[in-house]
């Protein structure tokens, strides 16, 4: 092969390669500015926990250990106890309340199972995703970090719409 | 159950069972599965659960073969259409009132309800009826109570009244109002918390356990009791380094015991973990000083040089070393091989209540086991009180009346409440109960023997007619009140009333849970009064494992003591005396036997490790007998020490670890019987004695309250918070509705004037 032909060939190459990648710059962009933007989470998200509580405030969790049971990394650790006061001042709807709920991050493969095993309703995956520490023992998060009422929403995440069609490019590959 | 066999067709397959059989229990002995609820072997029959229906031919209707015997040539049927359609109807009735609160529920994971329920229930619930509602409530401090959940089985209210003679907690109203209750709400009863094991939903539940945590989550480890004599097996559930509960469901263990517990073992455990428990080694530097905290090898090595030093002064026998029969034979062991191989001192002792050294001695016949007692014909008990201090025997005696037909004499000098179930009781003077011994060694005394204990002689006469007309087992028991040479007569009678078809079987109510295993490991039985007499006379230092008992404390020498090592779980009365305490581990924290009254040798496991610095007994006394220059060899393993044991003690020949693995199957140490004697000298020497006594001493006509023993403040039940309320009386609360825990506060005053009495 002469060095004209090799030359005519890689231009044709650059040309074709460069035609794709220009092509893709009038259409919508796939990156999102993060952090400066929000990035969009579909519904069903499996982000950090939470914890949920009722009307008047008191926490759903009754402690029973169900998560617990069904999780496959054992990564909840609860004790439970008893709270004789009134229900109105309890601190959970029942009598057995979570004294210490857990949840070790460096383990949770977030895969939902606790949710679905949950019969209170009280723990669902929320859609914090930031989770990076500089220490690993601050993976643990304990009842305050996870509690709803309490737990810090980042300001970077956008819930996609139940019928936005957040990934179909994705798809399509 | 005679041994003649009749035939019975199960599923089409026939089998020789014994005459007699009830056909659920031949059922399931066969592998045929049959779900019940109220049925409970050895208690009444109640057949109100309906779920163990079978089809047997030539019968009407499907029956439940709870309540039926085997006949020949019954065919049965336990798998149909029309029998699983019926316990699917049954389960949807027992649940029609059945609150869903499983998540809550302290008995989810481990619920009979719920078991059932996933074989036999249906996916939905057809009743949407208002369920009727019910609060939870507490009947006692020990038991908590969710009335709705019950589905009337009455195992509670059966296993109240025939194992414990109680009556305590009964069914009320009628119909769909019944509920399990107790008279006034509130239960005033010895607490043992068996109608909570025995409960198969989670109507009756532990309130000390109250929702801490759920079965799963906890470790189990079969032990043995570390309160009394009857050596109950149990279940430690520990999570992590906490023991959370003990509880004897036979799901997990399977000891002499069944499911029965008293209140001590159920829930006198959270000693274990208390936040008083001695955390390091003290040593007290200075005579009137402060306990100061150290390391274990400083604590080791100025021990050892303490020791070294007064026994070179002072000569080995001015080392006494103290056991405790609350120890691990392992322990006892180690500390004996320390007294005699180490110190090389004569003066060792344990501080038990009383001794059974001359019963032992002298013992003519096998010793009763529980099983024994249960169905025994004829039980004889001098003196003692196994209600409180021994419940098990209490339990066994009561269904050996109740459900075997026996007969119980009593010879007491207060009317105790096995009363109820004595056919003879011989109410005697208080202090009399050696004059009991000479009456059952002949009818020569008898006219001194009724005199001094205030009764007809023709009672006694009647004693020992019936024993020497029993047909089957005679259980002779005593407490401590007989005198050396009354327990040496009482345990020569086997030779006296043994005959055709009737055996005479001997039960000392030894008092703690190693008392009898104490015994067999001693060298020289020496008493622990005469030990504390001595002390800065001959004796001036003490190595002790374990506290005095409160009853040696008042004149106990030990300030005149140069030196006092202490091995305990807490600071008590003796430890303030002490130069050094070194940390012990509780039972719940090491490996190790007990020996029980029945002669049992039985396991003890570690189920949580060693809390804060403590160690074993047996390894501390091994590590400063290293200091000291002695190696015992036994490597930190409990179990070379009892090839020790096994090597050295012939009753305990041949024992090893691995065969004492299975609790449902117990072996019994091989105490040696002696032969046949002349008991001349000790009836004399009883003669005597009785015949000092005065003619008109006061009988006691009250019978004690229930508790009175068991509810005591000890060191260790002291650290159980509800325990002081039942010492304090249990005084009922203001509101049912949570733990009077929260409602109650223990006056100080009250609870001293308890614990002293
Ligand atoms: S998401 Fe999965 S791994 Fe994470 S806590 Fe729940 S059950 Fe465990
Ligand atoms: S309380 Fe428990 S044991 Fe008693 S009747 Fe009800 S279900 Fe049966
Ligand atoms: S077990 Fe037979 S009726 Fe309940």
């Amino acid at each position: 092969m002469s060095i004209i032909t090799e030359v005519i060939e890689s231009t044709r190459a650059i040309i074709q390669g460069m035609s794709v990648t220009l092509s893709y710059i009038p259409k919508r962009k796939q990156t999102v500015q993060y952090p400066e933007e929000p990035v969009t989470v579909q519904p069903r998200y499996r982000g950090q926990h939470l914890l949920h509580v009722d009307e008047l405030g008191r926490e759903k969790c009754v402690a029973c250990f169900l998560c617990a049971a069904a999780c496959p990394s054992e990564c909840i650790y609860i004790e439970a106890a008893d709270d004789p006061r009134a229900p109105e001042e309890r601190t959970g709807v029942d009598e057995r309340y979570a004294k210490i709920y857990n949840i070790d991050y460096g383990r949770c493969i977030f895969c939902g199972y606790c949710v679905e095993a949950c019969p209170k309703d009280a723990i669902t995956h929320g859609y914090n995703f930031e989770l990076s520490v500089y220490n690993r023992a601050d993976l643990l998060k304990r009842k305050d970090d996870l509690l709803i009422t309490k737990q810090v929403q980042s300001k970077n995440y956008r819930v996609a719409f139940s019928d936005e069609d957040v990934d179909s490019e994705w798809k399509e590959v | 159950m005679s041994t003649e066999l009749v035939k019975v067709t199960i599923n089409a397959k026939d089998f020789q069972v014994p005459k007699g059989a009830r056909l659920i229990d031949v059922c399931r002995e066969n592998q045929f599965d049959i779900p019940s609820f109220c049925y409970y072997a050895d208690l009444a029959l109640q057949a109100s659960c309906r779920m163990c229906l079978v089809r047997i031919e030539k019968m009407p209707k499907l029956q439940t073969s709870c309540t039926i015997i085997c006949t020949d040539g019954m065919v049965v049927t336990t798998q149909s259409e029309e029998i699983e359609k019926a316990r699917r109807s049954m389960l949807e009735f027992l649940l029609a009132n059945h609150p869903l609160d499983c998540p809550v529920c302290d008995r989810g994971g481990e619920c009979e309800l719920q078991e059932l329920t996933f074989d036999w229930g249906n996916l939905e619930e057809r009743f949407i009826e208002q369920k009727n509602a019910r609060a939870e409530k507490y009947l006692s401090p020990m038991v908590a109570n969710d009335p709705q959940r019950c589905i009337l089985c009455k195992r509670c209210t059966r296993v109240c009244d025939e194992w414990m003679g109680e009556d305590a907690i009964e069914a009320g109203n009628r119909g769909a109002n019944t509920v399990i209750g107790t008279y006034g709400g509130w239960l005033n009863c010895s607490q043992c918390g068996n109608c909570i094991e025995v409960c198969p939903t989670g109507t009756l539940l532990d309130g000390t356990y109250r929702h801490q945590a759920r079965p799963w989550e906890l470790t189990q480890t079969i032990s043995t009791c570390t309160y009394c004599s009857d050596g109950c097996q149990m279940s430690l559930g520990s999570r992590g380094d906490e023991l959370m509960r003990i509880v004897a469901r036979d799901r997990y263990v399977n000891g002499l015991n069944g499911e029965f517990l008293c209140i001590k073992g159920r829930f006198g455990h959270p000693f274990v973990n208390h936040e008083e428990r001695i955390r390091t080694p003290l040593i007290r530097y200075q005579k009137g000083g402060r306990l100061v905290p150290a390391t274990w090898d400083e604590a080791i090595r100025f021990t050892a040089q303490k020791l070294d030093g007064i026994v070179a002064a002072r000569g080995n026998n001015s080392l006494a070393v103290v056991g405790s029969p609350r120890l691990t034979n392992e322990a006892l062991y180690c500390l004996r091989k320390f007294a005699a191989e180490v110190v090389e001192t004569e003066n060792y002792a344990v501080a038990d209540a009383f001794s059974l050294k001359p019963f032992f001695e002298s013992l003519g016949g096998p010793l009763a086991t529980h099983q024994d007692i249960r169905h025994a014909k004829t039980i004889v008990l001098i003196g003692g009180e196994p209600e409180e201090l021994q419940p098990l025997t209490a339990k066994q005696i009561r269904q050996a009346v109740r459900n075997g037909g026996a007969k119980l004499i009593l010879i007491n000098s207060v009317p105790i409440r096995l009363r109820e179930q004595a056919a003879q009781f011989i109410h005697i003077r208080p202090g009399t109960e050696n004059a009991a011994a000479l009456a059952l060694a002949g009818n020569a005394d008898d006219a001194l023997a009724a005199r001094k204990m205030g009764v007809e002689a023709a009672e006694l006469e009647i004693l020992r007619q019936t024993i020497s007309e029993t047909q089957g087992d005679v259980v002779l028991m005593f407490g401590g009140e007989l005198s050396a040479e009354a327990q040496a007569v009482v345990a020569q009678m086997p030779y006296t009333f043994a005959g055709e078809g009737r055996r005479i079987l001997l039960h000392p109510l030894a008092l703690f849970n190693n008392s009898v295993g104490a015994l067999d490991l001693d060298v020289n039985g020496k008493s622990v009064s005469d030990l504390l007499d001595a002390a800065g006379v001959s004796i001036h230092a003490m190595y002790m494992a374990g506290s005095l008992l409160p009853e040696h404390m008042p004149k106990c020498g030990l300030s005149k003591l140069d030196f006092l090592v202490v091995q305990e779980l807490f600071e008590t009365e003796t430890t303030a005396f002490a130069d050094v305490v070194f940390p012990a581990a509780s039972f719940a924290e090491i490996d190790g036997t007990f020996t029980n009254n029945d002669g049992f040798v039985q396991r003890v496991r570690k189920s949580i490790e060693p809390v804060h610095q403590s160690k074993p007994d047996w390894l501390i006394v091994s590590e400063l007998a290293k200091e000291l220059g002695v190696d015992f060899g036994f490597e930190r393993s409990a179990s070379a020490v009892f090839r020790e044991i096994a090597e050295r003690i012939p009753a305990y020949a041949d024992l090893r670890y691995p065969l004492l693995k299975d609790e449902s199957h117990p072996l019994q140490v091989k105490h040696a019987i002696a032969s046949k004697r002349e008991l001349a000298k000790e009836i004399a020497g009883i003669r005597r004695a009785v015949a000092e006594l005065s003619d008109d001493g006061v009988k006691v006509s009250e019978t004690p309250q229930v508790g009175h023993e068991l509810f005591k403040l000890g060191t260790l039940t002291d650290k159980v918070p509800q325990f002081h309320l039942l010492a304090a009386g249990n005084p009922t609360p203001a509101s049912f509705a949570i733990s009077p825990l929260y409602q109650i506060t223990i006056d100080e005053g009250i609870k001293r004037e308890k614990a002293v009495a």
